[in-house]
């Protein structure tokens, strides 16, 4: 296999775009937000970026920092 | 007291009249008063969807105007009891309306109508915002595709800002081979991004091109749309009702073809 389905990269495309939409930045910034807040987060508390993930709703920001779901 | 459902999509023909059409005739079928109305000013479609664009007196900005009562503007259907048609007006655009007007008109609706259903025109501008002046709640259509998701979200965060939460999704033209193939999002990868209640999921069917072509909706005929249809209007209602599994919308001989080709 290896090539990428097209709806892996709709949904990827998707994701950024509705982001960007929500909380109004432009779609390339979305991984910069994750890495300032991986980065400033790194400096108070103990996380690795396999645990960490950052995800945006229509009213929240919502910050993971243990990997497990809720 | 009546519910105000207005029928909203952000993105341009994904299907927003047809499923006003289909659920208006459907509602009606299970003994519900309902009136449908077209919003979208200068465009006007939901009357030849239905095939009702040959009864035409009087339209919404005829009612709102003044120029006419309400009872004389409303066309009712004769293949479903209890359903009426609003139309629009194909000569004036969307400031004829304000929001206040279309609340007050809605408002009075719900006095005589179980369900008053609002076909929104496309865009967030002032035709919108006339439509879901009223709303009680919403039905947001939408298809797999990433322009329709992504107006699909703005709508939704437009509708929370204006105090509408009871929102729900409908997917429109879902082509199961295709999501098969790993070629268009699924019912679960656009529910999961759009996060809002899914009330239905209609498959692509030729049948709605052709109910349209004959101004009919699809909910009599038997199509796997039509029951897709029938499913969302039992749930507007507050039914649970299981989803359909969509690979048996699709004929013997469909899937027979499909198979072949596949070989």
């Amino acid at each position: 296999m290896g090539k990428k389905s097209s709806v892996s990269i709709a949904k990827d495309r998707l994701k950024a775009l509705v982001v960007s939409d929500r909380v109004h930045c432009k779609p390339d910034l979305c991984d910069k937000l994750n890495q300032e807040l991986y980065y400033t987060l790194s400096k108070y508390i103990e996380i690795t970026p396999e645990d960490f993930n950052v995800s945006v709703t229509r009213t929240h920001i919502h910050i993971r920092i243990t990997g497990e779901e809720q | 007291m009546g519910e105000v459902i207005v029928i909203t999509s952000g993105k341009g023909g994904v299907g927003k009249t047809t499923t006003t059409a289909n659920i208006g005739a459907g509602l009606s079928q299970f003994d519900k008063k309902v009136v449908m109305i077209d919003t979208d000013l200068g465009l006007r479609n939901l009357d030849v969807v239905m095939g009702l664009e040959n009864l035409i007196v009087y339209n919404l900005v005829d009612v709102i105007e003044g120029s006419c009562r309400l009872r004389q503007a409303l066309i009712r259907d004769k293949r479903y009891e209890n359903l009426y048609l609003l139309p629009s007006a194909q000569t004036k655009d969307k400031t004829a309306i304000s929001p206040g007007q279309m609340k007050k008109l809605t408002s009075e609706l719900k006095e005589e109508f179980d369900y008053i259903l609002l076909d929104c025109p496309a865009g967030i501008e002032q035709g919108f915002q006339n439509a879901i002046a009223g709303a009680d709640r919403a039905v947001i259509v939408t298809t797999p595709e990433v322009s329709a998701i992504r107006d699909a979200d703005r709508i939704i965060g437009l509708l929370e800002a204006n105090r509408i939460r009871n929102v729900d999704l409908i997917i429109n033209r879902i082509r199961m081979d295709m999501v098969k193939r790993g070629d268009m999002m699924s019912v679960d990868d656009v529910t999961e991004i759009l996060s809002i209640p899914l009330i239905g999921a209609i498959p692509d069917d030729e049948q709605v091109v052709i109910g349209t072509n004959q101004g009919e909706p699809v909910i009599s005929s038997g199509s796997a749309a039509g029951k897709a249809y029938l499913n969302i209007c039992k749930r507007i209602m507050g039914l649970d009702v299981p989803f359909m599994d969509l690979n048996e919308g699709r004929g013997f001989f469909s899937r027979l073809s499909h198979m072949l080709k596949r070989n």
